[in-house]
């Protein structure tokens, strides 16, 4: 044990080692911070939901019991969506920066909703977010290499080698040792903070286990990398040089190139492909007898096929069957779209077993519910509860109700729908 | 031989017999041309796509029939940012704002399908293209090459020697520099001629790249001064190394990403549900067609009738309904128009902030410039939405003056079974309808954008001029 | 009846060959309890290589070579136990100062020791006490030498390797090191030195081994009868004289 202390006593002895452990634990510590501070944004956002939706839908409620319509309701009613995040969010924001956390929808063609943006500065978005995630897959191996590439040769460079490795207890201990070393203090600095916010922010224990190994696993692969390159006895110049450069090639460009390959190798159907077809489904209906239309809807729906017939006026039923066959028009379209993003993220991930930054990155997001796979659950969920909206409003259309007041409290609530189904 | 040019050469010659110099130079040399060529044929197939997507919009829309002029206030148009030529060479926040948008009546839809969203995690890597190349991984390359230029020579003793032949510090740094320079011209230059060729291409203008030329070089010259400059104030070649290497993880990668953050944290962006909401309000405040007891829509009325000379909006000689429209068209637009503007101000705001973190970082700075005259910065987007935003307000009003003038009232509010045939205008006035052109900046706005980053580049060479000199004055006088 | 121990360094007939390259070829070499050895030979002789497999460094091909019993070659750390190894420039941690790199070196050959005793082996090594506390970066050759003397005192090692002691000492800090040099031997150590430095081996050693090809050409002791003729010596074997004129 008391090796370790003098190894300690030792590394803390040197400038730049204790000038690296501490700027990396700042630098984590800001990140944490950071990273928070933009979760407890979306959170808020989120908070504010329901006062700024009372008020929205009152002033709908208002116009809506003049007639008591509830085609009217329903086509004035924006209903909100969210997609909270999830308690290791914070680490790893992932696309939550470019994707909206917050989405409203009527119960019309959905598929001309669900794309929809919320307001970023894309300035802000591109060079990516000052996370965790960013800390440890871009950062921490550059610390790794500041304390690592001279672990062997700056003893050889001063001379000191021979009589170390004389010593009973120096020789191939001695550079484990320093390993262990510097390596529990590169992990601390990134796992004690990291710890500590997880805990503040609630996230399980297996989670935060998960993440601690994966800081150690991507550690360890630097000092391997690191050893790899000390093994072939260079100057701890050249050492240096080398390993800069397997980071460059490794966490920038081959990341960079393979994205170029993925998007190349797995083309995907532009959604503005989907949205157009979708727009020329639904306007179609206006230039088609209403009977077309609506036979369509009876057979896709034939629970409200009892419905009374349609007169010569504008009728809301029409309308929303329209908004709903266009939708199930480019239904196909939508699925191969949606399994062509899959197949790249897929890829990006099978990229990942080999790149051990991109690796960590995808795992990281993935546990963090903040990657693409988390974008097109929220997606889903947000269909499921459109697809409640659309029953709710066609329970009162298609009988004939009237849509009172108080029947808009009885509106599906996103709160059913917005837990997340694990699977 | 001039001594200068003696010392460049031999910094050059030990340079290429360095197997790993010429390997990591060739592979940037590669990394170049393969950047080039992936982020041309990018760019095209994106802009051809685009053209394509927007020319079957276009005839969707003419090719429309005989409709009432409100269903076509919701047919809408789909209009696609085209990608400038530029764009090839720096892609800007080109994969992060969505291209393509929807213009209907009485909303304004956000600009949807941004690449960033339908891409892996992977392209938040960063995208590869000869912008990032020479910002990022040149200077990387710089530093590996020219990090003992000085510090070598004073490590082995041989500075001391050159010194006692007669070479003066000045002459020595020099060389160094020249050979420096050279190095980087040279690794610059696949990058300069993809940018060369970009220019034969049509509606590319030379300024711009002229002043993208001038800012790259720049900041190369500036990596080879600070380079020189950490070489010769830092006794050892590995802290050289070491500490090149931190500045250029902090200044280039460091905090880029830093800066928008903490940018983003002091001024918040209001997100979609709130503006809605609140355009939505102040709607209702300014006037609401559908409240029959509103009083900006009685003035409204009653200053029509008056106009017009009528007693009952029935006996106006144009469609009252098309005349509300063009007045509520006419209250939203306003209002989107100050939201807009108020979340750009806000946006620009971020940006200042981003901008000030040059001071410790040109490759921002330089990354500002890059984008601006490329006219893939977040301007380049915000002329789109704002042009987008005049086209569908000019079209919308169109089909609202149509329904005013070429739908009759009666006809409008009539139900029976021949209405629906009755309110439709001829499917020729659809083709009639001006196609969405986007116009974009003219070269001298865009060199102009980029002077500023321009400006902050050579300041930076500058000040970094004058501490090699420093460092060249103190070099040999220490011990 | 009591047998007679083995001496602490014993190589017979040791082979070692750096791929086809014999480097020791039948290298018989003992060194006797508090005595000093000098291992003497021009460059290539294999000095440097009997000392690596001393250390356990290189591994012999044949022969046998044994620290207090213990074959280096197969456990270097047993035999590691028994010695202390200088080599040519004691380079220590410049940012630690005396107490701490001994207390550290110490440590490394599993050994604790308080304050006061590493204190009192730095005075018996002859380092002045307002050395003690000062970083190593300004310490000469002489100083550190005597901080790994120091060590070597404290860890009461029956072994120790030197690796060309004196080159680059002035005739003073010589003077003082040879002392120190016979102190450890009255201890009952067994010293080897490896040098190329006549004078100075003739100086302290009780024998000198001439290494060629590696095998010990020739060998004098102290009490025999070429012991002072240097001169003699230098002719046969073309070595030595780097001492500076005195």
């Amino acid at each position: 044990m008391s090796l370790y202390v003098h190894e300690l006593r030792l590394l803390l002895r040197q400038r730049l080692s204790r000038f690296a452990i501490l700027l990396l634990a700042i630098l984590t510590i800001a990140a944490l911070a950071a990273g928070m501070a933009a979760v407890a944004r979306q959170r808020a956002s989120i908070a504010a939901i329901p006062a700024a939706q009372a008020e929205d839908i009152w002033a709908v409620a208002d116009y809506v019991v003049r007639t008591r319509d509830s085609g009217s309701a329903a086509y004035y009613s924006f209903h909100p969506t969210w997609d909270p995040p999830a308690p290791l969010a914070f680490a790893a924001l992932g696309m939550r920066d470019v994707s909206p956390t917050i989405l409203r929808v009527r119960a019309l063609g959905l598929e001309a909703q669900i794309y929809d943006g919320d307001a970023f500065n894309p300035e802000l978005a591109l060079p990516g977010r000052f996370d965790f995630a960013f800390v440890l897959v871009f950062l921490a191996p550059l610390f790794v290499i500041a304390l690592f590439h001279d672990l062997v040769s700056s003893e050889r460079e001063a001379g000191r080698a021979r009589t170390l490795m004389a010593l009973p207890r120096g020789g191939q201990a001695l550079w484990r040792r320093r390993t262990a070393i510097r390596f529990a203090l590169l992990w601390l600095s990134l796992a004690f903070p990291f710890a500590i916010a997880a805990a503040v922010e609630g996230v399980g224990a297996a989670a935060i286990v998960a993440v601690l190994a994966l800081i150690a696993a991507y550690l360890l692969f630097w000092i391997g990398a690191a050893a790899a390159v000390g093994r072939l006895r260079w100057g701890s110049v050249a050492n240096a040089a080398t390993l800069a450069g397997a980071w460059l090639l490794l966490v920038l460009i081959v990341p960079t190139l393979a994205n170029v390959a993925i998007d190349r190798a797995v083309p995907v159907r532009e959604g503005a492909e989907i949205a157009l077809a979708q727009r020329e489904a639904v306007n179609r209906a206006w230039d088609i007898p209403r009977e077309a239309t609506m036979r369509r809807f009876y057979a896709a729906h034939p629970e409200w096929a009892g419905s009374a017939p349609l007169g010569t006026a504008f009728n809301y039923k029409w309308y929303l069957a329209f908004h709903q066959n266009g939708d199930a028009e480019v239904a196909p379209a939508v699925a191969v779209y949606r399994a062509g993003l899959m197949r790249r993220e897929a890829a990006a991930r099978a990229l990942g077993w080999a790149l051990p930054s991109v690796g960590v990155q995808a795992a990281l997001t993935r546990l963090a519910r903040t990657d693409l796979k988390a974008q097109l659950e929220y997606q889903d969920r947000i269909r499921a509860f459109h697809a409640a909206l659309r029953r709710f409003y066609y329970g009162y259309l298609f009988t004939d109700r009237p849509f009172d007041r108080s029947d808009f409290d009885r509106a599906p609530r996103y709160e059913r729908f917005a837990q997340a189904s694990d699977g | 031989m001039s001594p200068v040019a003696l010392i460049a050469r031999d910094e050059l010659r030990l340079m290429v017999r360095n197997r790993v110099a010429v390997i990591a130079f060739a592979l940037l040399i590669l990394l170049t041309l393969v950047a080039v060529a992936s982020s041309w044929s990018h760019r095209q197939r994106i802009a051809d796509l685009r053209a394509r997507h927007q020319q079957a919009a276009a005839d969707a829309f003419d090719a429309q029939p005989d409709r009432h002029p409100h269903r076509v206030v919701h047919y809408g148009s789909f209009i696609f940012r085209p990608l400038g030529p530029l764009a090839a060479f720096d892609p800007g926040v080109d994969a992060f704002t969505g291209n393509s948008m929807f213009l209907e009546g009485h909303r304004q839809n956000t600009a949807n399908f941004g690449d960033v969203r339908q891409s892996s995690l992977l392209v938040r890597f960063g995208q590869l293209s000869p912008a990032f190349v020479l910002q990022v991984v040149a200077p990387l390359l710089l530093v590996f090459l020219g990090f003992a230029a000085v510090a070598r020579e004073r490590e082995r003793g041989t500075l001391r020697v050159l010194m006692m032949q007669g070479v003066s510090r000045g002459q020595l740094v020099a060389g160094k520099l020249a050979a420096l320079g050279v190095v980087a011209f040279a690794a610059a230059t696949p990058a300069l001629i993809g940018l060369t060729a970009i220019a034969a291409q049509p509606g590319a203008a030379p300024l711009p790249m002229l002043v993208l030329g001038i800012g790259y070089l720049a900041y190369l010259a500036l990596w080879c001064v600070v380079i020189l400059t950490v070489s010769a104030l830092v006794p050892r070649s590995r802290d050289a190394l070491l500490a090149l290497i931190a500045l250029w993880a902090v200044t280039t990668i460091l905090v880029p990403r830093l800066a928008p953050d903490i940018a983003g944290q002091m001024h918040t962006l209001r997100n979609r549900l709130q503006t809605d909401v609140a355009i939505a309000r102040d709607l209702r405040r300014m006037g609401d067609s559908h409240d029959p007891d509103d009083p900006h829509f009685a003035a409204f009325k009653a200053a029509t009738l008056k106009r017009y000379g009528a007693a009952r909006v029935e006996d106006l000689p144009v469609n009252y309904k098309g005349l509300l429209a063009l007045e509520g068209e006419r209250l939203t637009a306003a209002l989107f128009d100050r939201y807009a503007a108020e979340s750009f101000a806000v946006q620009a705001r971020q940006n200042a902030v981003v901008a000030g973190a040059s001071a410790i970082s040109p490759a921002i700075a330089l990354r500002s410039l890059s984008m601006a005259a490329a006219g893939t910065d977040l301007s380049g987007h915000r002329r789109f939405l704002e042009q987008a935003e005049r086209y569908r307000y000019a079209l919308v009003q169109r089909l609202n003056r149509m329904q005013a003038e070429g739908v009759a009232y009666a006809d409008d509010t009539a139900t029976d079974a021949g209405a629906d045939r009755r309110k439709r205008v001829d499917a020729a006035n659809w083709r009639a309808m001006p196609d969405f052109a986007f116009r974009p900046a003219g070269p001298g706005t865009l060199a102009r954008a980029a002077l500023p980053g321009l400006a902050v580049v050579l300041l930076w060479l500058t000040a970094a001029g004058a501490l090699l000199a420093f460092a060249t004055y103190r070099l040999g006088a220490r011990r | 009846m009591q047998t007679i121990p083995d001496p602490p360094i014993s190589i017979q007939s040791l082979t070692l060959s750096y791929g086809r390259a014999p480097v020791l070829d039948g290298l018989t070499l003992q060194v006797p309890a508090g005595s000093i050895t000098a291992l003497l030979g021009g460059n290539g002789a294999g000095k440097s290589t009997t000392l690596a497999a001393l250390l356990g460094f290189e591994r012999a091909d044949g022969g046998t070579i044994a620290v207090c019993g213990i074959d280096p070659g197969s456990d270097p750390d047993a035999a590691r136990r028994q010695m202390a190894y200088l080599p040519e420039n004691v380079a220590l941690y410049d940012h630690l100062s005396a107490i701490e790199n001994a207390d550290y070196l110490l440590a490394l050959s599993g050994e604790r020791h308080d304050r006061a005793a590493i204190a009192g082996a730095l005075a018996a090594a002859g380092l002045q006490d307002q050395a003690w506390d000062r970083r190593l970066g300004g310490f000469s050759k002489g100083m550190r030498q005597k901080v790994a003397i120091a060590v070597a005192l404290l860890r009461a090692v029956p072994v120790l390797l030197l690796d060309e002691p004196t080159s680059g000492l002035d005739p003073r800090a010589t003077a003082d090191f040879n002392a120190l040099l016979l102190a450890v031997r009255a201890r009952g150590t067994a010293v080897l030195m490896v040098t190329h430095d006549l004078l100075s081996a003739a100086d302290v050693a009780d024998r000198i081994a001439f290494l060629e090809r590696g095998r010990v050409a020739h060998e004098v002791a102290a009490d025999g009868p070429d012991r002072f003729d240097v001169r003699a010596l230098h002719a046969r074997f073309q070595i030595g004289g780097e001492r500076r004129a005195a």
